[in-house]
């Protein structure tokens, strides 16, 4: 049964600020309440007073700023999946969109809950981490960008603090020749939680070498993480099978899966190096 | 009989009811002055009560009352035996009462005025435990030195085949001619070892109920089941009344599957509503549901069949260890089952079968659609198909050599009963795969193997495979099986309405559709005169029988025609209202014979034949079952869209058990007790392309010639897939889900 907790309504930006700093400890924001209502059920998170940033203005819509995408922090997953630009500038955003959850939970599932939420599962972080990515955190004292790589610490730890609230996500507009690409495994074809992920995209200059390279991978480590090594290994060389092999495996090497009842992390290693390789290779046609 | 409505697609009673959301379930029904409760399950696997403290539990604002095992008058239930206590713990007249046996044993019950109430005074009741060792490995329980789970076994007189030492639940077994010597007449020998895995129901509403006393007096309990008289009955042995003073309602059933034959939440509800004098209500969570009530039987064989270079069948051996969990429920029933289908729907000269079912401190296994012959016919099948390889014959001409024909003895000894469709099952499937019957024999199409797509795409491998099952419709081993059912039509020169009483169970499957239009033609009225007043025992005080064993259209069928019949011949001789009630009696049939197990266990049957392709990738390891062609004999399509629904309903539940279902008890206690880490199909995951054949081969004793199918399009699903597996990848899978990490691990050796 879902214990009782007070709910708080903000009606703009400054308000709900204002609440997060003025309440005592156990507060929490809710967006779609898809992770937090679970959890609360569950009895894994107690807090006592909910902030709802749901109806708040200022973190809604996707929009092209300054060579960004801007995408609001309450903007749903079923959003993403409907905005051209999202298809257009990122299509490993859209890839993750499409085989997220359900139909249901992805009209209330929001961006920013699910990188607040910092599940190493959690689908669109591998892709905003490929796509290079910052989220703007916004306290009563002002806001600060921090890249999406720096944000995520462990599991479900982040940099935010308790009066920050996660108002957007942007990320630089690839350049035309990026390509790239998402695969979750999950144990089944929708509502699954991913038994690991690979997010990719890379960019080929005319030569054929490679320009800039990114991977990440979710459900494999305490958080969601880059692939680094891999990524150098490939920059500024042209992308052979053997090549691609090699970057396969550093990314498996660059993982530290746990095993639990969804599968053993000698499985989860072996197929985040066979997503590697396949995405890889895709690119490379 | 004319058939205006028998074979015609009517839409279903419930369709609109349960489209806009009027249908009302269980857990939909409130009362004025209602309280609510809440169990204490036990939690761990194997402990003796020793004491009970509700002192700070009976402080809660708002807490009614908590019964324990001294509450009850009579604590002990069950199905088959009476093993299990109603409520665990001290101060009960039944001996052994005082044991927790499984996690999902019941120790308390909480009734409050709100559930919350209810849910915070559970969680303050005080429980004293002994451990006791925990067994959950049913070959370790079977070792003479195990500690026995039950204490004090009764003998059983209607079941001689439940045993009372040790941890056996029971045994059957098979001597038929001289399997020993057979083997030196075989030119190929296939052993196998397979292991099949439990199985949730998860049935779309949790338990629910609410109970009260009704303007009659009677405890009345409204809940979603299969058998409303056998629960009425067992409510009534456990509260020690007289049947006729409980009352048992189902209203829209939110399926059952099997996993509502055994009591649940019904009768620690009339026991509360009783001592009360109050309406009760409980809703159970998701969680509460998959630990409180039976699985599939987890089973493990070990096979060894032999047959001639021409593919005819010589002998074959099974042994079956049935994991029956903490409690028997149907486990001696549904390895009658696994004895009659272990050796496949084949004419074999020589059979050896030896079956045990084991208690453990395992969630109880019980019924679940196909009774046991899922996994039989898994071991069968994949017997059959590794045969078939082993003598490089196609797999349907191996079947179409042994299929059991009219008069064939089965295994048992005693002919097949009339009206075997196992040919025509089993050519139909063939052919709508893509199978060529040629002048050699039958030849398979060329999917296996093939690579789909280059570059990465090439570890995609396509593969198709066969199967073929039966399993009997009815109760079976000597039960004399019945279904009651009661006419009455009210009008003056014609008939204006016709009411059938009737005591069967809607669990979704759309039975009530069926009975109102076979009553409408054994009538010849039309469908909208027929109302039915079903699933009560105040208005259908006799059996109508479980729905189960894919028996309600059969026996009710039968039923409602014997009632047609007489009040037919009332109306003719004037009586207004005209009345006839009749208990239709199937076929005697008998118990094996414990040494041989010779006897005609079974009055008919149903036959089935699934062809399944697949794509495999084998370098993750996923299995996605692109199409699943079904051909079920079912006598008479009383309403061919229901059994369309039935087939894709089948394959979908079937689907999820050969490939994704996994459901991991560790010592005792269950890992996957949410539906978010039990996984089973969504929409997506269900096949693509499942192709419906429905085959009318009349029963001879069947109503119209219907005889039963809910069951069937689940059985031959899992080793016609594995099957296909193999044709993609070379590798034989002998135990299930397929999951992507298994099938990598094996492809990978
Ligand atoms: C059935 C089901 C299926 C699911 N499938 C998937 C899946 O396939 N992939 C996946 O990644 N996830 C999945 N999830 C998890 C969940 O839906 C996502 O993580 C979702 O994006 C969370 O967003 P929300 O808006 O619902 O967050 P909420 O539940 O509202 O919040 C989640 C956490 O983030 C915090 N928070 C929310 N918004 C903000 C904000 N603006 N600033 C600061 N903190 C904030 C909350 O305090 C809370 O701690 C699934 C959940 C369910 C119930």
């Amino acid at each position: 049964m879902l214990p009782e907790f007070e709910l708080l309504m903000p009606r703009t930006l400054s308000e709900a600020l204002e609440m997060l700093t003025q309440a005592r400890e156990g507060v929490a924001p809710i967006a779609g309440g898809t992770n937090l209502v679970v959890d609360m059920r569950g009895g894994r998170h107690r807090p006592s007073v909910l902030v709802n940033v749901a109806g708040l203005e200022e973190l809604r819509g996707i929009r092209r700023e300054n060579g960004h995408v801007v995408i609001g922090a309450t903007t749903t997953v079923a959003e993403l999946l409907e905005e051209p630009l999202i298809a257009e500038a990122a299509p490993v955003l859209w890839s993750a969109a499409r085989v997220f959850a359900n139909p249901l939970v992805r009209n209330r599932a929001t961006v920013g809950g699910n990188l607040a939420d910092a599940s190493p599962a959690a689908d669109t972080a591998p892709p905003l981490l490929v796509l290079d990515a910052e989220v703007q955190l916004t306290s009563k004292e002002g806001s600060r960008w921090v890249p999406l790589d720096e944000f995520f610490l462990g599991v479900r730890q982040t940099l935010r603090q308790p009066d920050e609230l996660l108002t957007a996500i942007r990320f630089p507009v690839p350049p035309s020749g990026a390509v790239g690409g998402f695969y979750k495994l999950g144990l089944r074809k929708a509502d699954a939680i991913s038994v690991a992920s690979v997010a990719v995209v890379v960019e080929v200059g005319e030569d054929g070498t490679c320009r800039k390279a990114r991977i990440a991978m979710g459900a494999v480590a305490p958080r969601p993480i880059r692939a680094y090594e891999a990524e150098k290994l490939l920059e500024g060389r042209v992308l052979t099978p053997e090549l691609v092999a090699e970057a396969a495996h550093l990314c498996a090497e660059a993982t530290s899966p746990i095993d639990d009842i969804r599968a053993s992390a000698a499985y989860r290693k072996h197929v985040v190096e066979v997503l590697a390789r396949r995405l890889l290779s895709e690119e490379r046609r | 009989m004319p058939e205006r409505f028998v074979g015609r697609s009517v839409p279903r009673v419930d369709a609109r009811a349960k489209a806009t959301g009027e249908a009302l379930f269980p857990g939909d029904f409130s009362m004025p002055g209602m309280l609510h409760a809440k169990i204490l399950f036990a939690g761990r696997p194997h402990a003796r009560v020793l004491h009970i403290d509700t002192a700070e539990a009976e402080a809660v604002p708002g807490v009614v009352a908590i019964l324990t095992a001294k509450d009850v008058p009579v604590n002990e239930y069950g199905l088959q035996i009476p093993d299990q206590p109603v409520l665990c713990g001290p101060g009960s007249s039944k001996p052994g009462a005082d044991v927790v046996r499984f996690v999902g044993d019941q120790v308390a019950v909480v009734v409050a005025e709100t559930e919350e109430a209810a849910a915070r005074a559970r969680d303050l009741i005080r429980v004293e435990y002994e451990d006791l060792p925990v067994i959950t490995d049913p070959f370790e329980a079977l070792k003479p030195d195990a500690p026995q789970i039950h204490e004090y076994r009764q003998p059983s007189e209607i079941h001689p085949e439940i045993r009372t030492e040790g941890n056996l639940i029971c045994h059957h077994q098979i001597r038929k001619g001289d399997v020993d010597g057979a083997w030196s007449q075989c030119d190929v020998i296939v052993e196998g070892q397979y292991r099949t895995p439990p199985q949730e129901h998860a049935y779309l509403q949790p338990e629910a109920g609410l109970a009260y006393i009704d303007e009659e007096g009677r405890v009345t309990v409204v809940v979603g089941g299969q058998w409303t008289w056998e629960d009425q009955h067992q409510i009534a042995h456990a509260l020690d009344l007289p049947p006729e003073k409980v009352r048992v309602v189902y209203p829209a059933v939110g399926g059952a599957f099997g996993g509502r034959e055994d009591m649940s939440v019904q009768i620690v509800l009339a026991l509360a509503a009783w001592k009360l004098r109050r309406p009760v209500k409980i809703v159970w969570s998701r969680e509460e549901s998959i630990i409180g009530h039976c699985k599939r039987h987890p089973m493990w064989f070990r096979c060894k069949w032999g047959a001639t270079r021409d593919g005819k069948l010589v002998a074959a051996e099974v042994q079956v260890v049935a994991d029956g969990g903490a409690y028997c429920y149907t486990t001696n029933k549904v390895l009658g089952n696994v004895t009659v289908t272990c050796t496949g729907p084949y004419e074999i000269p020589n059979v050896k079968v030896d079956v045990d079912g084991v208690y453990t401190n395992n969630p109880p296994s019980g019924a679940f659609r196909g009774f046991g012959a899922p996994q039989a016919i898994f071991a069968a099948e994949m017997q059959m198909n590794k045969l078939a390889e082993a003598l490089g014959m196609d797999p349907v001409e191996l079947r179409m050599r042994n299929l059991l024909r009219e008069g064939s003895l089965t295994a048992m000894g005693t002919p097949i009963p009339g009206g075997v469709g196992l040919v025509e099952v089993t050519e139909q499937c063939a052919l709508a795969a893509g199978w060529r019957r040629t002048e050699e024999g039958w030849r398979k199409p060329e999917a296996g193997g093939k690579r789909q797509g280059a570059g990465s795409e090439a570890t995609r491998k396509r593969g198709i495979g066969i199967a073929v099952a039966f399993k009997n419709v009815g109760f079976s081993f000597g039960y004399q099986e019945n279904c009651w059912a009661r006419v009455e039509l009210r009008g003056g020169a014609e008939i204006e309405e016709a009411i059938l009483y009737i005591g069967t169970a809607d669990v979704g499957q759309g039975s009530h559709t069926v009975l109102r239009q076979m009553a409408a033609d054994a009538l010849g009225v039309d469908l909208e005169r027929v109302r039915l007043e079903v699933a009560d025992t105040a208005t259908s005080p006799n059996s109508s029988g479980s729905v189960s064993a894919s028996r309600m259209t059969f026996m009710a069928g039968n039923a409602i025609r014997g009632a047609a019949a007489k009040a037919l011949e009332r109306w003719r001789a004037e009586d207004r209202p005209a009345i006839g009630e009749h208990t239709y009696l199937a076929p005697k049939t008998t118990p094996f014979d414990p040494e041989t197990g010779y006897g005609t266990p079974n009055f008919a049957y149903g036959y089935v034949a699934q062809a399944v392709e697949v794509e495999v990738d084998t370098e993750t390891g996923q299995v996605h079952v692109l199409r699943v062609v079904c051909a079920d004999d079912v006598g008479k399509a009383v309403n061919p869209r229901l059994v369309e629904g039935q087939i894709e309903g089948g394959v979908a539940q079937a689907v999820g058990w050969a490939t994704m279902e996994n459901f991991i008890v560790q010592e005792g206690r269950v890992l996957t007790d949410r539906l978010s880490t039990y996984l089973i199909p969504t929409a997506l995951d269900v096949p693509e392309r499942v192709e419906s054949i429905i085959v009318e081969n009349p029963d001879p004793r069947g109503p119209w010639g219907a005889r039963g199918m809910g069951e069937m399009p689940f059985i031959p699903l899992a080793p016609a897939l594995v099957a296909a597996v193999h044709d993609a990848t070379g590798v034989w899978f002998d135990e299930l889900p397929l999951t992507p990490e298994r099938v990598v691990r094996k492809i990978a050796g």
